[in-house]
Formats: structure tokens, sequence, C-alpha cells
């Protein structure tokens, strides 16, 4: 683990970090706008974005739910409060209401018995789609049909922006991104801020707007506004790797509130600029910082044509795995049992379970994994934004201690993470229960284990300085 | 025309009618909306055939959720089996089926027909009985139990008709018989269609997984 030594702290603890997250989300409800359109245009909107985004796909799920209730048991909302409201099922039937109206072979017949979608269904949906769903996929796994649930609610928040009705918290980051292009006020300056500090204060280079390299690394907001302690990480690991990289400051921001709130236009207003920077420097490989739904936002959306790409999108913890595993990352041990969190976007979402655990490997670590791991892991409750959601405080917290169980059980006394939504959520979860356990982020570990790198600037941390 | 001829004849034979054309057209109007192309780059290049797997593996539940699963995957495989053993495997039935497509094969004894029958209601009642006693679970709908008396009625007439209990025998089997019609009638419109969608959801969560590398 990590030493603290008083000359080489340069940035806050993540426990301060999370306490200084938590006033700046405060602030954001009282940011987001109100509702402009009248209701019947807000539920045609919604209705339209329904019929737009329903293919075959949606359609077969759609049909196929026999209510079966295996669903129900998989989802650590309705585990945590054995409130049935929150069952996976439950969360497509007004999106089934639609399509049986609206596409659906008999809608002539449901148009006649059913009622119409008034804004009152849609707004007892948000809970729904919003603060009840982190699109973890969990459900999936146990459906007899197969159900991808998650992608159904995907296709529900993109209904719930259309509407006006994406929750405050999530809605005033979405405008923020849309308007300002920023996340938490994390700009151009501020990264360029950051990394000067990041040379002054550690000692360590970040090559910024190099006009080629053959890495394009992305930072995230959370590393920018409050965890420097991320990026300073991610520049160690590659520096340590002698790697040709760079950031770019038209293109660095992995968090997409386009895809987190359902507004698919912000997305890809966001991905393109992201793209464009990796083509014109010639990149052949995007690392995407530790923010789990980055990693679908880039690497696994179905609009993106990646494979005619010139370059392949991977996770910061494939990254790492895949020079773990060819022997270039240099580490000195891990003391103590580990466990990892698959984040759900990287790992049932995203495929990427090895990699992490062959760094955590390459360290020599004693890596336990928890009852239920890797594809049938638990959600730490805090994914697709709901971290952020104060409404959804109780429901996070309940399923929090289903998490807390899975790493308790397994018997490690560290659960490393590699998502920053992940470990805010853990890192606030640990400090409400008191748990007695350590919760480390991959990059932050690895940087922290490198051998032969000159001990000059670090990831340790500051006490008392404010995120 | 009496009960049992209605039954036999223009109940029988338009609810097959029913069900055929009713059973094509859900399926070709959901199968015939596009498909969304996922462009994204596969984790390996024949990572998606794989997922097709699901289709067959999904028949039975990951040990993950043995707990949560086993009362109502083992009811429920009991329930399928009985059923279809009776549907195919009882005399009568050979021969009504004979009479509609020529195809014939030695039937069952009837003291065992009786025996699969009874067991596939006992299955069916243990089913709705989980159902019934655990609402959060399920989130049941009036299709649910619709579907449930829909497919009971077959089995508790055609056993009643068996074992000459109730009406004289010709109303007893005429009654069976139009519960048939109504279940035949009814397939296409509720959740009995998951004998076909099965195949399709499997396949595309299977394949959607598998793009990325996962096996679900």
């Amino acid at each position: 683990m990590s030493t603290v030594t008083a000359e080489t702290r340069v940035f806050p603890t993540f426990e301060q970090v999370c306490q200084g997250f938590a006033g700046q989300i405060t602030q954001l409800r009282e940011m987001a706008p109100e509702p402009t359109l009248s209701d019947s245009v807000r539920v045609r909107r919604a209705i339209d974005t329904l019929i737009a985004e329903t293919n075959a796909d949606e359609a077969v799920w759609l049909e196929s739910c026999i209510r079966c209730g295996q669903c129900t048991n998989a989802c650590h909302y309705f585990q945590a409060t054995g409130d049935s409201k929150y069952a996976p099922m439950r969360k497509m039937n007004l999106y089934r209401k639609v399509y049986q109206r609206e596409i659906g072979p008999f809608r002539w017949w449901y148009k006649l018995v059913t009622s119409e979608v008034k804004l009152k269904d849609l707004e007892d949906l948000q809970e729904l789609v919003y603060d009840s769903c982190s699109e973890c996929g969990r459900c999936a796994m146990v459906c007899p049909m197969g159900i991808d649930t998650a992608s159904l609610v995907h296709h529900q928040r993109s209904a719930l922006v259309a509407a006006e009705l994406v929750p405050p918290e999530l809605n005033a980051l979405r405008m923020e991104q849309k308007h300002r292009g920023t996340v938490f006020g994390a700009s151009e300056d501020v990264l360029r801020k950051m990394i000067d500090t990041i040379r002054e204060k550690a000692g360590v280079d970040i090559p910024l707007d190099k006009p080629h390299a053959e890495v394009m690394v992305l930072s995230s907001a959370v590393d920018l506004v409050g965890n420097g302690n991320g990026l300073l990480a991610t520049a160690k690991v590659m520096n340590h790797l002698g790697v040709d990289w760079t950031v770019c400051s038209d293109g660095f921001e992995s968090a997409n509130f386009g895809l987190l709130s359902g507004d698919m236009s912000l997305w890809k207003h966001q991905v393109d600029p992201i793209v464009a920077a990796a083509e014109r420097i010639g990149a052949k490989t995007l690392v995407i910082a530790e923010c789990g739904h980055a990693y679908p936002a880039l690497r696994w959306n179905p609009m993106l044509k990646s494979g005619e790409l010139p370059f392949e999108m991977i996770y910061m913890s494939e990254f790492m795995g895949r020079h773990a595993k060819a022997g270039r990352l240099r580490l000195s041990p891990l003391k103590g049992k580990v466990t990892f969190h698959d984040p759900c976007k990287t790992g049932r979402r995203g495929g990427a379970f090895d990699e992490p655990r062959a760094v955590l490997n390459a360290m020599g670590s004693d890596l336990v994994e928890m009852p239920a791991n890797k594809e049938f892991n638990w959600c730490c409750g805090g994914g697709a934004g709901i971290f952020l959601l104060e409404r959804a405080t109780y429901l996070r917290d309940e399923s929090f201690k289903i998490k807390m169980q899975q790493v308790n059980s397994s018997g490690a006394d560290t659960v490393v993470v590699s998502c920053a939504s992940c470990r805010l959520n853990f890192e606030a979860g640990r400090q409400k229960n008191n748990w007695d356990k350590r919760v480390e982020s991959l990059v932050e570990l690895v940087a922290d284990h490198l051998i032969d790198e000159k001990k000059v600037g670090s990831v340790t941390p500051i006490q008392g300085a404010a995120a | 025309m009496t009960l049992l001829d209605f039954a036999r004849g223009p109940a029988i034979h338009w609810s097959l009618i029913i069900l055929i054309t009713g059973t094509i057209w859900r399926l070709l109007g959901v199968l015939v909306l596009t498909r969304g192309a996922d462009l994204s780059r596969p984790r390996d290049a024949f990572g998606n055939f794989k997922g097709y797997r699901t289709v067959f593996s999904r028949a039975w539940p990951s040990g993950e959720f043995t707990t949560a699963t086993r009362y109502q995957t083992a009811m429920a495989y009991v329930f399928h089996i009985a059923t279809l053993v009776v549907v195919i495997g009882i005399v009568p039935h050979i021969e009504f089926i004979t009479s509609l497509t020529g195809a014939s094969w030695p039937g069952l004894p009837n003291a065992a027909g009786v025996a699969v029958g009874i067991i596939a209601l006992a299955s069916l009642l243990a089913l709705i009985i989980r159902r019934v006693s655990k609402p959060a679970i399920y989130c049941s709908t009036w299709g649910d139990y619709f579907a449930w008396i829909v497919i009971a009625m077959p089995l508790v007439t055609g056993l009643m008709a068996f074992a000459h209990l109730g009406p004289r025998y010709e109303t007893m089997l005429a009654i069976h018989i139009l519960s048939v019609a109504l279940l035949f009638a009814w397939f296409p419109f509720g959740k009995l269609m998951h004998a076909f969608w099965f195949v399709f959801s499997r396949a595309q969560s299977g394949v959607a997984y598998a793009h990325k590398g996962v096996r679900i």
C-alpha cells in the first residue's frame, strides 16, 4: 500500500475529494433548468423518441417478458429495499405501453383498450430509469428470455430528455457540458493549470498537445477539479512505460453527460472532438480514463464506427493490463488481501475482466474474488449518474450494503476499483458506514508501486487540503 | 349440430386459423422492423457468433442464481415436459393429429397419460401458488392470470373427461376441445408467444454481449 510522506504531498486525499464533490453536487440542484415546453409537447416528444429508437431488438425484448420474476432478485435496488416497484421488469412497462400503442403488430387494438401516456406517467418513470437503475445489466444474466433491460432503460432516459424530465443534478451537468463544454468547470484552462501543478509540485511531465503521438490519453472532470492524483498517476504510469503519449486540449474529457442523461445529441457532440483529435495526431491507441461510462460512450457505442477508425480505444485498466501481461510494468509487491470490483460498464457490459486482474497479479497481490464476481458482480449502487442524485441517496446507501457484504465475505482488506464514479460511491459508503476497508483506484495503486522511478511527486495524500 | 360437433368442427378449425395467422402476424410485425447495427469494433472477429450459444445456455440458470431460481426452474421444466408428453403422447390426441396431418405414432398407456397430466397440473398449481404468494417478485398482470387459466383449462377438462367426472362424457369432451380452441385462439395475443420469442430475445442479447467479449 502507499506510504504517506510529508514532503511528497501534492493533492488532497480521495476522502477529501469525495467530501468536496458532495458540496458541488448540492449546488447542481439549484442550477438545473426548468421545463419550458407544454405538457402535451413533452409527452409527444418522449413518445416520438421511443418510436425513433425502437428497432427489432427492443421490440423483441418488450414482447418477450413473461413476468417470471427472476430479474427482481437479481437487482440490487430491489434486493436492498424489497420494494416491488424497483423490479427490473417494471422498468419497461411504460416503454412497452408506448410500443404496443404505436409500433407493435396489434397497435390498433392497444390504442382502443389502453389509455394514453400522460406526463404524470413520465414523471413516475423518472425514478425507475434514473434513480433506481444503474443500467448494470445484472438482470440480463438471469432472465430466461435474455431481455437486456438496461438497454430499454437507456432508451427511456432518452425519452425523458425529450420530455425535459432529467433529474436536476444530471440535467445541470448535461447543460453545462452542452453549452460550455465543461463538467464541473473542468475547462481547457483547468487542464493546463493541473498539468502545470503536476509538473511544478510533483515533477512529473504531462505532454500536452503534441502534434503526433502514438497514445492519446483522456482525463476526467473528477481528476481535473478534485482528484489531481488520478491524472498524476496516469502520467507516472505512461512515463514509466516510456510510451509516446499526449493529452489533447481539444478532446480530453472522458465524462459524457450525454450518454449518462440519455441525450444522444450531446453524446455525439462530446465524442466527435475526441475522435477528431485522435485522428489528427495519428494516435494508434486512445486510452480512456478510469471513468466507467466513458467506455460505452466511446469503445462500445453502437453508433460510433470504431471498426473503421485508425486507432483502437481501450480502458485504462486494459492498457495497464496489456503492459502488465507483457512484463513491461515493473511493480513492487502489494501487501494484504485485495479484491477487484468490476465496474458494470467495463465488466459485464464491457468485457474488460482479465486485464485489471493481470495488473494486480503483476504486483504479486493476494487477489481474492467476491462471491459474485465478473459477469455476476453486484453494482456498487452509484453507477449511471446515480451517485449524483440526492433523491437516490436511500437507494444508493441500501444497495451499497450488498456490496459491503460481498467485499467482507471475500476476506479482502482492500477493494480496488477502476472507475471514478464507483470510487466516489465506495468512498462515500465507506465513510457513512465507518467501513474498515480500503478503497483504492487501480491506476493510483499502480503509480504508487512503480519500480525504478525517481521518488519525485507522489499520488499519496495530503491532509487538510480542500478538494 | 351438437356441442361436440361444434367443438370438433368450426371451433377447433377456426382457432387453428387464428393461431397460425395471429402468430405469423405478430412475429412478422416485430421481425420486419429494422435492426440497429452495432458499428463498434467487436472484441474479437468471430466473437459475435459465440453469442448464439445463449439461445441454448439460458435454458438453465447460472449457478449464481441457483437459490433464487431453483423452485421455479424445476416446476417450469416439469410443467413444460409433462404438458408436451400429454399433448403428443395420449391416444385421443394422436388420433386428432392424425386426422389433421396423417402422421401417427404409438400412444402411452392410459394410466401413464393420466399420471403425466396430473403432474402437469400439479406443477402449474405450484407455479401459480408461488406467483400469488410473492406479488413483489412477480409484478403479475391480468394477462399472466388469464394465460394461466387458458393453459390450466385443457388440463383440468381433459382429466375430467378421461375420468368421466362432471357432465356426461360427450359434453365434457366438447368442453375440453373448446378449452383447447380458446388456448389456440389466445396464443398469438398474450405471453404464450414466449414459445417463439425466447429464441430471438436470447440470441440478440447473447450476440450483443458477445460483441464485447462477455458470455451471458
